[in-house]
């Protein structure tokens, strides 16, 4: 049925012709297909009227597109759209930029900063791939100060490599708007800084005026394209910086710093600003220093105190060890200068050999041990190394104990030495002393004995024996020469004795004579007394000589009262005057 | 180097701007006027053998629709006060703003600038009240955004009050 309408058209010139001859055959034909060519009729005219046409195809396009991209052939649909899609945005832009923009502002931020975080994030992972596999010094350098500044490494990475130019410093007067001072990068085209510096505290006064911000605050920053303005402010001044670039946070630090220095040095003169610019001709040196800014490693002022800790125990660790070290060492050699002032001991060398501390020298069998000392200073004898030559020493005090360890004197004797000479002390047997010079003279060191000290045993009991012999006293009755019973009794233990020390005399061949002393009362006439004393004298030495003792060992003297035994202040004493008594003469006694 | 802020004050449309425009440099366009409510510019006078560097603050003149910011007048030394002598509300407006001038930062040197003296035929300012501010010993000049008259001699009047 579809190709029923194209068929009969086709018929149409011929039916035509023959219609013009037979006029009832037309009119058969306009009763049998009247109808049909009148819906025929009205097809032709819709078809061939374009917006008849144009809202046909309207009302199915969008079902049209939409069945032709369900069929999976979306490809082509695309090609056949795309030339007319591009030229209509691109017409839509040239007419209204703005319809476009405003439709797509909701997704073009995210997407741009999407984008940028994308870009920056592949670029920081690149750049930080390439750092850490380079084992250059600047990327050592910057490692150690991201760890010291608490920064990541990236961050300080970059810092490094900002691009960034200060072009222009301004100190301005802040209740004038006038320029104290302005400083500027090489061929930047500039304006009046007057002019410059007025307008910005115009522009100051208009940002607080129409935000209504606080008292005392204002402009902080400005920015145009890459193209920033930073301004810090004072009480009397303010500086503005004209950057171009990123620069970093420690610029704004720098300006801070650099307006508290100017308003500490010149205070006055800004609070009594007259529009005299002369006495701050030097500032322009400061803002030059600020433009000339460049990073630099700055410690970041929080956090990451732990490593600062660390550094400090480290430190002390280290200095603790140095300290301790030192102090040991010192130890060491204080024991060295005791262990040089001990007899026996002769140091050569010392100090620090493998972590121990080493003595080299000689030392005397006979001097003292350097283990005690090195406990007594308390110190570790494992930390210590000792290394003894062995020698004869010739210390006064080495040789004396050698001395006694080869002489072994005998109880009673003490040895002295004394720049070589052995001086013996005390008492000995004489056959002992006359040995020990022959013996003495071969112990190393000695050079001469001194015998001067030594007692040989014989002479120290003739002396004893002399010294009893003298404080004996024999009494007589007043103005008498006569021996009473008892006097007799004692000469005759006195006979014994002296018997026995003129042999020990004779054995020390120092023969021993008795002086017999007759002594009388100062009571009698001196002439008396004198002839008294004397036959008391002879009484006595005639009884010894009875009593055996040779006559010419005795000698009688009377010496009357000149040679009183006790002095007479009582009658007991007086009787002591009445007497005789004993002096025994040797040629080795003194 | 010496450096002096003066402004110059006056009311809405007297020719502040127009009279000194010839005589000092500035970089701004008068747009700023409307915009921040200032433009700057700058005049090199000599005084005592010297140089002054004048930094000249062209405030918006005060009008019905705009107030005038007083806080540009903070800092200055010195102003040029300036009127209309064809609009005698102008001359009432500048006794107006020495005043509050006045009020605001205190007693400052200033010159009195009656312009738009060219104009003789529609000239209204009255003898007697220039007599009775001469007799306030203000210092008052005529002058002409047409021809420059007076325009520099303003400037260094003020300049010697400032130093003076």
């Amino acid at each position: 049925m579809a190709d029923t309408p194209a068929t009969r058209r086709a018929l149409e010139p011929a039916e035509q012709a023959s219609a013009k001859g037979t006029g009832p055959f037309d009119e058969l034909r306009h009763l049998i297909l009247a109808p049909e060519q009148e819906a025929l009729d009205r097809l032709h005219q819709r078809v061939a009227d374009p917006e008849a046409r144009t809202e046909d195809v309207s009302s199915v396009v969008a079902e049209a597109i939409q069945l032709r991209r369900q069929q999976g052939d979306d490809e082509a649909l695309s090609h056949a759209l795309a030339p007319t899609i591009e030229t209509a945005l691109r017409e839509s832009v040239r007419k209204d930029p703005a319809t476009l923009a405003d439709a797509l502002f909701p997704v073009m931020g995210p997407a741009i900063r999407k984008s940028i975080l994308e870009t920056l994030r592949s670029f920081l992972d690149s750049f930080n791939e390439i750092m850490d596999q380079s084992f250059s010094w600047q990327g050592l350098k910057s490692r150690f100060e991201a760890l010291r500044t608490g920064r990541s490494f990236t961050e300080v990475v970059l810092l490094h490599s900002l691009v960034f130019r200060v072009e222009q410093v301004f100190l301005i007067h802040k209740k004038t708007g006038l320029p104290l001072g302005h400083a500027i990068a090489p061929s930047v085209a500039t304006q009046d800084p007057s002019l410059v510096s007025g307008m910005l505290s115009a522009i100051q006064d208009f940002v607080r005026d129409s935000f209504h911000t606080a008292e005392g605050q204002g402009l902080g920053r400005m920015n145009v394209g890459d193209l920033d303005v930073w301004v810090e402010q004072g009480p009397y001044a303010i500086i503005a910086a004209v950057i171009r670039g990123i620069a970093p946070r420690a610029l704004r630090d720098t300006l801070a710093e650099t307006l508290e220095n100017i308003h500490r040095q010149y205070g006055l003169q800004l609070e009594r600003f007259d529009g005299n610019t002369a006495p701050f001709a030097a500032i322009d040196g400061d803002l030059a220093r600020c433009r000339e800014f460049r990073y630099k490693e700055e410690p970041r002022r929080k956090g990451r105190g732990y490593v600062w800790a660390a550094a400090a125990i480290v430190l002390l660790l280290v200095g603790g060890w140095a300290g301790w070290r030192w102090w040991q060492d010192h130890r060491w050699s204080q024991l060295v200068e005791t262990l040089r002032d001990q007899p026996g001991l002769v140091i050569t060398s010392f100090g620090r050999e493998h972590g121990r501390f080493v003595i080299r020298g000689l030392r005397d069998r006979l001097a003292a041990d350097p283990i005690q000392f090195v406990k007594n200073a308390g110190l570790s004898i494992k930390r210590g190394e000792f290394h003894w030559g062995a020698y004869y020493a010739l210390d006064d005090a080495i040789i004396q104990q050698r001395a006694i360890a080869q002489l072994l004197p005998p109880p009673g004797v003490t040895f002295l030495v004394e720049d070589g000479v052995l001086r013996p002390q005390g008492s000995a047997s004489s056959t002992w002393a006359s040995d020990l010079v022959r013996r003495a003279l071969l112990v190393p060191g000695i050079r001469a004995v001194n015998l001067a000290g030594l007692h040989r045993n014989e002479q120290t009991a003739f002396d004893k024996a002399k010294s009893d012999i003298q404080s004996l006293v024999v009494t007589f009755p007043i103005a008498s020469a006569a021996l009473s019973p008892s006097q007799m009794a004692a000469l005759r233990a006195i006979a014994l004795r002296l018997k026995s020390l003129f042999a020990s005399a004779d054995d020390l061949q120092q023969p021993a004579t008795l002086e017999v002393i007759g002594h009388c009362d100062s009571t009698g006439a001196e002439t008396t007394n004198v002839f008294l004393s004397q036959r008391r004298a002879d009484r006595v030495v005639w009884q010894l000589g009875q009593l055996g003792l040779p006559g010419t060992r005795l000698h009688a003297k009377g010496a009357a009262t000149n040679e009183p035994v006790r002095k007479e202040d009582s009658e007991e004493n007086r009787q002591y005057n009445r007497s005789v008594t004993f002096r025994v003469t040797s040629p080795g006694a003194n | 180097m010496l450096q002096k802020k003066i402004c110059m004050l006056g009311a809405f449309a007297v020719g502040k701007t127009s009279l000194v425009r010839r005589y000092v440099e500035s970089i701004y366009s008068d747009a700023y006027h409307t915009t921040v409510g200032v433009k700057i510019s700058k005049k090199v006078v000599q005084a005592n053998n010297s140089e002054v560097n004048l930094v000249l603050w062209d405030l918006y003149g005060e009008d019905d629709f705009q107030k005038m910011n007083w806080k540009h007048l903070q800092g200055a030394f010195g102003y040029l006060l300036v009127a209309d002598g064809t609009r005698p509300a102008t001359l009432d407006k500048a006794l107006a703003l020495e005043q509050k001038a006045r009020a605001e930062v205190g007693p400052l040197p200033f010159v009195f600038v009656v312009n738009k003296c060219d104009l003789v035929n529609d000239w209204q300012f009255d003898a007697a009240l220039e007599a009775q501010l001469v007799a306030k010993k203000w210092t008052i000049l005529r002058s002409s955004a047409k021809t420059g008259e007076s325009v520099e001699e303003a400037f260094s009047q003020l300049t010697g009050k400032m130093l003076g």
